[in-house]
Formats: structure tokens, sequence, C-alpha cells
């Protein structure tokens, strides 16, 4: 369970990502996050994982408070948490199965992973999750040589082979063609189903909000200003999260 | 935007010419003073050009008669040289990885470490060579031994510095999935940086063996070993045939070299 | 792509022998390089002792009130000579400088005729190929004897070669508006080359010979050695004699000059490269090329 009581993230440079945000997220959901760039939405994502260190109130991840933690006890943490990106953020020039066990890498030993000495079972982690995105035939393919739907799923096989207990996906289809990001998405869907995995989506088209989201969280500047299911979200919440009319920018064109 | 009072002048007022900045012109002229101290500090000048050319040149002379026979009798200190280029070369670029990795902020967040590596590394590309040679003879006495030392000294500075820079410019995605998945300092550095950076490094690697080689002239004459030694027992015997036939053998090395490291480079890297 | 239901079968684990192989041919080279460097390898242990030993006597010289004698004239002698270094650096790469000026145009490819590219560059190539070194040994200590001013003309002429080299190249990425423009109006060949080609140029090219002046100090400490004046020629006096105190405090001072110029020169450079350039990104990428060229 993920819990934010009063959380407020504000940048060095003044800008305020979260303004008091209070949030329950109970395991196995699947959230979908949406607002204009700029509402607070990444921010809130990269806070649950402690990237953007939060200013003021309280964020639990399972009961661990995640601002304060140690280095230490933040590298634990993060293994649990699996991160999925708009960037894909592989590392191009090594193969795909190097890209997937970096998400073993926190409990790897340092003299093994310098050499890339993987064992039988970690080896054995990463093909079963990239089963599991249907792409273990690219295993020892060079990720610079697949497409973007192709890299987004090995990411999330990179994420999946952390064994995590909380998904977190930051755009995770901006980049990729309509059909590509149905196909992302309902990936993330049927992994938070198989494996009750508590899964938070960032997105800011709509349709695919509404389409997906098991409960839809609106956010405008750094506050949340919608809290319902997908059902409920219908166009004239968008407008109010939004703070304008839609537009044909705002649906996933051709889906 | 300043007009003229008269109702007649429509045309705003030619902006006048703006005066040169006075940190360019003072730097000109700084620049211009300390070329002129300096010129008279080394008493600089170009005479003996026109009126020492003809004793000089008949010391050119010897040298454009290369004694080509010589270049095969010291086989040995070519090997030698070649082998003290591969030894330092090769530790220097390791060395200077790790050093390369403490040096960017990148991969190293410890702002003091941080701090502390930059200063040593400065530090070490501060000192000529020749310096190093000389310590190193003084220490472990003439020799191949302090021209491998004073090379991988020299190799750590430049193979740290180049790599570092790299290492600053890296796509910064990897490094955010690394943090994400709670990857440690060194497998973040091993995974998520060191693949990004290796075909620049291992070109900085074959430009550093290049440089081993160019630098063993040097190497040699201050007692490091090599065929620059032989250049320096010549040279004192005055033998300058010897001397030049030795020069045009280490020039074709030098290019030798070069071609097989770009071979290398495009095939690799 | 498949769908996720349908299981294909896990590809084969490429096989590492390449990467052994290379590996090993890596490591024979190393143990064979080992092997045949003729060094002196028992002396290795003693390293850590013998160079203890040693910094504590340069030390001592360190730590000595520089304002007393004799310690007062080893620190002026190291300023001096150092300094001497830094002159014969800063003319010699002007020298240089000036030199490459009509190599850089004539190397250039959007400057002057194919065969004159071709012949410059195998100049130009011809120049870098050959250590400073061997320019002073061969050609100016004859002619200018032993001195400072044997090594400054070495500097100088082996500046010519990457100067000339990274020269073009720069000429060779201006942007070609200008030029046409200058063209339309009917402009002379040498207001184009002036005013096009040069203007566009100058604030990387001045970048260019600040670093080559930074190499170069470096670079007038080694031709010290056979004579050719600077803190050269005093470091292996010093070094023949063993006065560890006086070459302590030498090192210092190579050390601390060194330092004090690069960060004049760099900041400097830094400067002209963003203030005066448009192309600032160019500008830094070429710095880059240059660090590895020069």
């Amino acid at each position: 369970m993920i819990e934010l009581k009063d959380v407020t993230v504000r940048y060095p440079n003044g800008v305020v990502g979260l303004d008091g945000v209070n949030l329950t997220i109970p395991d196995g959901q699947f959230v979908v996050v949406v607002g204009l760039s700029g509402a607070g939405k990444s921010t809130l994502i990269r806070a649950i994982n402690g990237l953007v260190p939060i200013t003021s109130g309280s964020l639990t991840v399972d009961g661990q408070e995640v601002s304060g933690a140690s280095k230490r006890e933040l590298r634990r943490l993060r293994s649990g948490i699996g991160m999925i990106f708009q960037s894909f953020n592989l590392v191009k020039r090594t193969s795909v199965m190097n890209n997937v066990i970096m998400g073993q890498l926190h409990d790897v030993p340092a003299y093994r992973s310098l050499v890339g000495a993987w064992t039988k079972e970690e080896k054995e982690i990463a093909y079963r999750s990239l089963e599991r995105v249907g792409i273990v035939e690219k295993a020892w393919t060079r990720a610079s040589h697949l497409s973007g739907g192709q890299q987004q799923r090995v990411a999330i096989a990179r994420a999946l082979a952390q064994d995590p207990t909380v998904m977190l996906a930051d755009e995770p289809v901006a980049s990729l063609d309509p059909p590509t990001a149905q196909m992302v998405m309902k990936d993330l869907q049927r992994i938070n189903r198989e494996l009750s995995i508590t899964t938070l989506v960032n997105l800011h088209f709509l349709d695919l909000a509404r389409q997906f989201g098991q409960r839809v969280i609106g956010m405008r500047a750094g506050q949340v200003v919608f809290d319902g299911t997908g059902a409920e979200a219908d166009d004239a919440v968008f407008e109010q999260i939004y703070g304008r009319s839609l537009t044909a920018d705002d649906v996933l064109p051709g889906a | 935007m300043t007009t003229t009072a008269s109702s007649t002048a429509v045309a705003p007022a030619r902006p006048r010419k703006p005066r040169p900045s006075p940190t360019l012109v003072g730097g000109l002229l700084a620049a211009l003073a300390f070329t002129l101290w300096a010129g008279h500090q080394i008493s600089f000048t170009l005479a003996p050009l026109f009126t020492n050319f003809a004793n000089g040149w008949q010391i050119i002379e010897r040298f454009l008669q290369p004694n080509w026979g010589y270049i095969f009798r010291v086989w040995d200190a070519w090997v030698e040289t070649v082998a003290i280029a591969v030894v330092a070369s090769a530790v220097g670029v390791v060395v200077g990885l790790v050093f390369a990795f403490m040096a960017s902020r990148v991969t190293n967040r410890s702002p003091w470490l941080y701090r502390a590596v930059k200063i040593v590394l400065s530090v070490i590309r501060s000192l000529p060579d020749v310096a190093y040679v000389l310590i190193f003879v003084a220490l472990v006495s003439i020799g191949s031994l302090a021209g491998i030392l004073a090379l991988i000294m020299f190799n750590i500075g430049i193979a740290a510095k180049l790599t570092s820079e790299t290492i600053d410019a890296v796509d910064a995605g990897p490094l955010e999935a690394a943090d994400a998945g709670g990857a440690g300092t060194l497998a973040r550095a091993r995974w998520a940086v060191l693949p990004q950076i290796l075909p620049n490094y291992l070109s900085y690697c074959l430009y550093i063996f290049e440089l081993n080689i160019r630098a063993s002239v040097v190497i040699g004459l201050a007692g490091g070993g090599g065929i620059g030694q032989v250049i320096n027992v010549q040279f004192s015997r005055f033998n300058y045939e010897n001397v030049s036939a030795i020069v045009i053998a280490m020039f074709i090395v030098v290019l030798a070299i070069d071609q097989l490291s770009q071979y290398l480079r495009r095939r690799f890297v | 792509m498949t769908a996720p239901a349908a299981r294909t079968a896990r590809p084969q684990e490429p096989s590492k022998a390449r990467a052994t192989l290379v590996w090993i041919g890596l490591a024979v080279l190393l143990g064979g390089a080992v092997w045949l460097a003729d060094a002196r390898w028992d002396k290795l242990p003693g390293l850590l002792t013998q160079g203890w030993k040693y910094f504590q006597l340069m030390s001592e010289g360190v730590l000595q009130n520089p304002f007393t004698e004799p310690w007062s004239g080893y620190w002026t002698r190291a300023f001096d000579a150092m300094m001497e270094s830094v002159y014969m650096a800063w003319v010699g790469t002007l020298v240089g400088a000036v030199l490459s000026i009509p190599f850089g145009f004539l190397a250039a490819r959007n400057v002057a005729p194919q065969w004159a590219v071709q012949v410059t560059r195998v100049v130009l190539n011809l120049i870098r190929a050959v250590p400073e070194l061997v320019f002073a040994i061969v050609i100016m200590l004859p002619i200018f004897g032993f001195g400072p001013i044997a090594g400054t003309i070495a500097l100088g002429v082996g500046a010519v070669g990457t100067l000339g080299k990274l020269t073009a190249e720069a000429l060779e990425g201006i942007d070609p508006g200008p030029v046409e423009a200058a063209q339309a109006s009917g402009a002379p060949r040498s207001a184009i080359l002036r005013w096009a080609y040069w203007t566009q140029v100058l604030p990387e090219v001045l970048a260019f010979w600040l670093y080559r002046f930074e190499i170069n100090i470096r670079a007038s400490a080694v031709l010290g050695i056979i004579g050719a004046g600077g803190v050269g020629t005093l470091l292996s006096q010093l070094f023949s004699k063993r006065a560890w105190d006086q070459i302590g405090i030498t090192l210092l001072v190579i050390i601390a000059v060194t330092l004090v110029v690069d960060w004049i020169s760099g900041s400097i450079r830094h400067r002209i490269i963003s203030g005066g350039a448009v192309r600032k990104d160019a500008g830094e990428r070429e710095q880059d090329k240059a660090e590895v060229a020069l």
C-alpha cells in the first residue's frame, strides 16, 4: 500500500511539483494519473521511489517511509519498485539480456556484476520476464536494433526482473505509435492482473486513461483535482482537470 | 530610441559605432605586451637563420645522408620501444578508467572524493613526461622500467581526462533506470555508463598507444630505455647519420601504427 | 510482433568464444611486452620505500623558509627557468600560429583547389608525425645553437602540423551562406576569405592556439633536456646532481605555474568560444576534437 499524507515537493528552483497531496493506493490497484505536462504527474511518480525527494509530509510504501531513508534502505526500497520511462532508458549498446539483468543488480555482488558473470538463476529470471512481455526471441539482440515498442517491452521486462510489488510508469506510451501504445498498455494491465502488482501510470491521452484506469487521478498545478473510476471520468471531468476544452490532441489518434 | 526634435526628420538617428569592449582591448594589449616581453626574455631572433645557416647546414647535410644499415642493427631497441608502449598503455588506460569514473559527477556522487580526484589529476597532468622519466630514473635507475613508470603516469592523466569528459556527456536515461532499480554505484557505472562510453574509450586507448610510441624519443633521451636511448648515445657521439636513419624509421613506424589503429578503430569501434 | 500467449523458443546464448579469444590475445600481447621490455621488474617492490625517502628529501627543500639563503635563490632560479619555458611556449605557439594560417587555408577543401589540398595535407601530416624534439635536434640546434631560440622555433614548427589541420577542418565546417552572399555581391576573392571565412572560424582558431600553448608549455620542458633552455635544462642538471631539495622546489614551481597558466588560458578559451561564436555547440565539439588531435 502506498500512502501520501500532505506531501509537498518544492524543487530547488522554487517550482512546486506537488502541493499538499493526500492519496492512498491499495495493493494491486491499476491507477492512471492524468494532467497536463507540468501538473505534477511525473513528480508524484518519482517521489514514490525517492528519485525526487519530498519537501514535507509523509510518503510510505508498504509502511516504509521513503523520505529520510538511508542510501542503503532507499536502494532496497527501490529494488521492490519497478519503473518504466517515456524514453525507455535502455543501454542501447548492450544486449537485451544485460539490460533486463540490470533490474536485478541490487542483489548481485559487485565482483560478479563487474565482469558480467550472471548465474543461471539470474538469466532464468530475465528469460521469464522477457517471456511475460513476449519478446524472449530478442534476448541476445543489441537493444539498439529493436523498434520503439520492442524497447519498451524490454524496459517492462527489466522492471519485472526486479520482482516488484509496485510498478511505476512515466508516460510509457508517449513515444510510441497508437497500435503499439495499445499493446504496451495491455501488457501493463495483464501484468497487473496476473501478478497483482500495484501499478501507477502517467498518461495524457484521456481515452487510454478511461480504457485502462481502474482508478483515475487527475492532477492540476501539483494538486489532486479528481479521484474516481475510469467510468466516472467523462469529458466534463477532463475539461476540469485540463482547465480547457478538449481537443483532438487529447485522444490517441487512430485508436 | 531617441528621435530628433524636428518634425521633418522621419528616420531614427543612426546608432553610433559601438566602441570595442574594454576587456577585448585590454586583452589584446596584454597579449601584445606579453609577447614583446617574452620575446625579449628569450632574446628571440631569427638572425642565425641567415648568419649561421651555412655552418648549420654542414651538420644538417650529415643528417640528410642516413645510414640505413643502422636501423636493423638496433633491432632490440625497437622491440623494447614497442614493448614499453604496450605495457605503459595497458596499465595507464586501466588505472585511468578508474580515475575517470571518480572524476565525473555522473558516476561519483561524493562531492569530496570528486574534488580530490580532480585536483590529483590536474597535478598529475601538469608535470611533463620528462619530469616523470627523471624522477623514475632516480628511483629505479636508468632503463625501461623508468620509462614504463613515467609513461604510466602520463597516460593516467590523459586517459582520465578524456574519458571523464565522455562520461559527463552520457545519456542520463539508463542512469535513472539503474537508480530506479536500486543498483549500487559500481554496478551502475559498469552497466549504465561503461557500455555508452566504450567506443570512445577504446579509441582513446589506441590514441594513447600512438602517443607512447611517439614519446619514446623523449623517454629514451632522459634515460627511460628504448630507441630514444640509442638516439641519445649516437647524438652525443656526433653520429648524425645513424640518428637520422633512426628518426626516419621512427617516422615510418609511427605512420604504420597510425594506420593500424585507424583500421582497428573502424573495425571495432 | 507475436501475441504474448504464443511462447517463442528461447534463443541460444551467443558464443563467447570471440570475446575470450580477444582477451587471451590481449593477455598474450601484454605478457610478451612485459617480457620483451627488458625492464628490471625486481626493482618495482622497492619503489614505494625509495619514493617515500626521496619525497621526504624533496619536502625538506620545499618546507625551508623560502626567504632565506640559499632557499630563496632556489625558488627564484626555478621560477625564472619555468617562466623561460612559458615564454618559449608562447613565442613558439605564435610562430606556429602565424605559419599555420596559410597552411590551414591551403588545406581546406572549400577554399583551395584539390591538388593544393592534397599537397598541404601531406606536408601537415609529415610535420605532425615528427616530434618537436626531432626538429630541435636535427634542424634547429645546428643553426641556432644551444639555448631557448632553437627550442622556440622547434615548438613553432611542430605546432604548424596540428594547428594547420584544425584550421582547415574549422574552415570546412563553416556556414556556406555568407560565402554565397559575398560571391553574389561580386566581392573579390581576398575579401571573401577575410570576411566570410576568417571571421567565422576566428573564435575557434584562437581557442586552438591557446590550447596548443598549454600543450607547448609541457613540450618546452621536454626540449630543455637537450639543452634548449627552460625548466627542462634546470631539471636535468638538478637530477644529475641529485639535489633533491632543489628538485622538490622546481617540481612544485612547475606544477603551480602550469596549473595557473592552464586555468587562465582555459577560462579565456571558454570565453572566446561561448562569447564570440554563434555556433556554440559546434565550437565545443571542435574543442573536443582538438583535444584528441593535439
